[in-house]
């Protein structure tokens, strides 16, 4: 009985303990594919996102998250500007506590114009390892993961930006040039998983 | 009539003297108490050295803001903790990742929850990577985030995103066997 009880425990240990801190996908290698859906119910797919755009920019965002609220702007401008030159920008909400009409009253009022897919089980978080809104991941072509971090260095004036580091990759990427500043890490909401 | 003392003193001055030493008292003890939540500005280093003061301790350095609703829900629990466990060796301290403008809220969010440990605001300025890399290679910044030290001052654990205080007392429970 007491062996069985151990067996329980060391079993419900693996379970429920998992990895403290797994890592997401490294610069360079395959970011994974994945399907979801956008608020307005369209099918999305990674894959062809990647053939049908030069990059395609991953954002997870948050309605609720004051940190990623403070880049609403910035991120609705430089999708539409990166739009003219072939990227995609995608925002996704895995917050468990931020429903789909929520989110897409949310993108209305801040008038994103790129789609917002809705991840209700954290797939695509857990996938990619995302831990807080703002998250951003700029994958290429090939599938490959290029830039992976903060949108710029100052959540709290954008007048005050001194490292803007998403429009430095990407303006790297579209000059043919590698990403000096591939990785960098800013505060933010921690991702309300399920 | 006025009732004097044998010192000449009228007793309504004795009164308002008791009065002004109680007030003076209470706002000695208030200071005292509210400095001992917020313990001034840190940077990395600052932090590393106010965690090497407490070796022999297990030290728990909890990252927070007032903006950030999981911090707000776990606090209360690590002021139990730190009541629970500071007799039995375990220190904890607060960081606060808000910007300098929030300092209200941010005294107004201690005020509520009185920790009894002291809690640090980030010192405003310089790239937050640094700062993050710095506690934390492997922290993404994402709040709140915790680092657990063990009493001979190396990091243990981190807990990343809200923890239940079962969680916070199995982190400090295992350091201190």
């Amino acid at each position: 009985m007491k062996v069985l009880r151990t067996l329980f425990a060391l079993l419900a240990l693996a379970v429920f303990a998992g990895p403290a801190l797994a890592d997401g996908p490294a610069i360079g290698t395959a970011a994974p594919a994945f399907e979801a859906k956008t608020l307005d119910g369209k099918p999305f797919s990674l894959a062809d996102a990647e053939k049908t755009n030069s990059y395609v920019v991953l954002m997870f965002i948050a309605t609720q998250c004051p940190y990623s609220n403070a880049y609403n702007d910035r991120m609705r401008d430089m999708a539409a500007a990166y739009a003219k030159k072939g990227i995609l920008f995608v925002g996704i909400n895995s917050n468990k506590t931020e429903s789909i009409d929520e989110a897409a009253a949310h993108a209305k009022k801040h008038g994103f114009a790129f789609p917002v897919l809705k991840d209700p089980s954290n797939k695509v978080a857990d996938l990619y390892d995302a831990k807080h809104t703002p998250e951003v991941y700029v994958i290429g072509k090939d599938g490959k993961l290029l830039y992976h971090g903060r949108i710029d260095d100052n959540s709290d004036d954008a007048a005050k930006v001194t490292s803007p580091d998403l429009k430095n990759a990407l303006d790297a990427l579209l000059a043919g040039q590698p990403v000096a500043k591939a990785e960098t890490k800013a505060f933010g909401c921690s991702i309300k998983r399920v | 009539m006025r009732r004097h003392s044998d010192f000449g003193i009228r007793i309504s001055d004795w009164g308002a003297a008791v009065a002004a030493l109680f007030l003076f008292l209470a706002a000695v003890v208030a200071a005292a108490a509210d400095a001992s939540r917020l313990a001034g500005n840190v940077d990395a280093k600052g932090l590393a050295a106010a965690v090497a003061k407490d070796r022999g301790k297990v030290v728990v350095v909890n990252f927070w803001a007032t903006w950030c609703v999981p911090c707000r829900e776990e606090f209360p629990d690590l002021v139990r903790l730190e009541e629970a466990y500071r007799a039995r060796g375990v220190a904890v301290l607060g960081v606060s990742i808000d910007l300098p403008k929030d300092m209200p809220k941010i005294e107004k969010f201690l005020a509520a929850n009185r920790p009894e440990f002291p809690n640090y605001v980030k010192r405003a300025g310089g790239d937050d990577q640094d700062f993050i890399d710095a506690v934390d290679p492997k922290w993404g910044g994402e709040l709140p985030f915790t680092v657990v030290y063990g009493k001979d001052g190396k990091k243990a654990k981190v807990l990343s995103g809200k923890q239940s205080y079962a969680d916070f007392e199995k982190a400090v429970a295992e350091l201190l066997k």
